[in-house]
């Protein structure tokens, strides 16, 4: 009988343990997958904010030759004002997705000023931006990535019991515009 | 209490306190899993700073290894050299030998490459060759030029050969790698001199208590692999100390 109750507080020990162990590593997994979405976020922040920083360049080395398309460079300019004044993420994307509208429309004007195309100031710049494009395409799938596998966990058993408990909601997608996953061609003399 | 300290009590002891360990050691292989599961794939052109999941070809940066047993061109290896040992009724497969080596390696995806060091990571990696020498079967060529040169002999009472396993595990290059790890600024490029963007960034050990896993599999089978990990661990592990304090008790007549 001895032996019999050893064993078992031995099992319901062993069990307890593994119960604690897991549910621990539940919530600790909510709060990395939470986390990721922050970090995730705030790497497209930065790119965000460097392509900005970029812009008053780029439109001081195209005004020259552009001087006939205002309507152009304005736009950058507002959608630059747009993405300066966006405080959630929500507001940031719809103002990303305006200025790489702008960005593009910018560049395929660009097409028609051989001397601008010829400007090495002005292909540095272009090169720069381009690349700063693919990366935030880039952190903005890992972005939403995180946020699908975050949403994914809340809702699944039996993660969707401690997501409750800690108040988890789920979370929106960085959206992009149809308009926005079409490339424009740029083409290089 | 009569109590009879014999080889398989002794043993039953071990397998108690071992299946208390794989239990807990099952637990750190599900923490790795799900943090495999949580950490989204990153692109090489935009790997951030800090913990990361990347996946890609192995490419030689500045130079390869040669691999201990089948000299094949390799950026890791990891060898073990066993002797089959009897000792009273039992017998096992006893470790004489066993190392590590790699280089800093590059891993190149569609978007670009970026440095690796494998240095202190946790690789888990199929083997790639294994022999088995014995009496009347001596090791390759290669193997035997190797093992003299650790200055382990294959040879036992007199002359006869012992018997002996050589397994070697390896990364090629163009094999195909799952990593986690940490990127962090790359101590081989100097600041005054860095192009910016990837070649500034190597991945490597993290700060203490973050994950550095290198495997040649997808991250797929990696998932499997541990999910299985995972419960052969906990469960085996489990039933293992249940099952050993169930004969320690008996042993004691407590049943």
């Amino acid at each position: 009988m001895v032996g019999i109750a050893i064993v078992l507080v031995a099992a319901a020990g062993l069990l307890f343990i593994g119960l604690l162990i897991y549910g621990i590593g539940i919530y600790n997994g909510l709060i990395q997958v939470k986390n990721n979405i922050k970090k995730s976020w705030a790497n497209i922040d930065v790119l965000l904010k460097q392509r900005t920083d970029e812009l008053p360049k780029l439109i001081e080395s195209v005004k020259g030759y552009m001087a006939h398309e205002r309507g152009v460079l304005e736009k950058v300019t507002e959608a630059r004002t747009q993405f300066l004044s966006a405080t959630t993420v929500a507001e940031k994307a719809q103002a990303d997705n305006v200025m790489t509208q702008a960005i593009k429309s910018l560049f395929a004007v660009a097409e028609n000023y051989p001397n601008l195309k010829a400007n090495e100031n002005f292909l540095q710049l272009q090169g720069r931006i381009s690349g700063i494009e693919n990366e935030i395409a880039d952190r903005r799938e890992f972005y939403n990535d995180s946020v699908n596998t975050y949403n994914i966990r809340i809702a699944s058993i039996p993660d969707l019991f401690v997501a409750r408990m800690m108040g988890l909601q789920p979370e929106e997608m960085f959206k992009t515009t149809e308009a926005d996953r079409q490339d424009v061609q740029v083409k290089f003399a | 209490m009569d109590l009879r300290f014999d080889d398989l009590l002794g043993g039953t002891v071990v397998g108690f306190f071992a299946g208390i360990a794989f239990f807990f050691n099952g637990f750190r292989t599900l923490k790795r899993k799900h943090l495999i599961e949580n950490t989204p794939t990153s692109k090489v052109r935009s790997l951030a700073m800090g913990q990361v999941e990347v996946s890609g070809a192995a490419a030689p940066w500045k130079e390869t290894l040669a691999a201990p047993f089948t000299e094949h061109a390799c950026l890791y290896y990891s060898y073990t050299i066993e002797e089959y040992r009897r000792s009273g009724k039992s017998s096992r497969w006893v470790t004489v030998d066993k190392e590590n080596r790699g280089v800093p390696f590059l891993l190149r995806d569609e978007t670009g490459a970026v440095l690796v060091d494998p240095a202190w990571a946790d690789v888990d990696i199929p083997e790639d060759y294994q022999e088995v020498s014995g009496m009347g079967n001596d090791p390759s060529t290669k193997v035997q030029g190797f093992v003299r040169q650790k200055g382990i002999s294959f040879e036992g009472f007199l002359g006869v050969n012992k018997k002996m396993r050589f397994t070697e595990y390896h990364i090629a290059p163009q094999d195909r790698v799952f990593i986690l790890g940490t990127a962090a600024d790359n101590p081989y490029v100097k600041e005054a001199t860095a192009i910016e963007g990837i070649a500034d960034v190597m991945i490597q050990k993290g700060p203490k208590g973050s994950c550095y896993y290198i495997a040649d599999k997808s991250e797929k089978e990696c998932l499997r692999s541990h999910a299985w990990g995972t419960a052969a661990q906990v469960y085996g592990g489990a039933a293992l100390t249940v099952a050993c304090l169930v004969y320690i008790l008996a042993q004691m007549h407590l049943f």
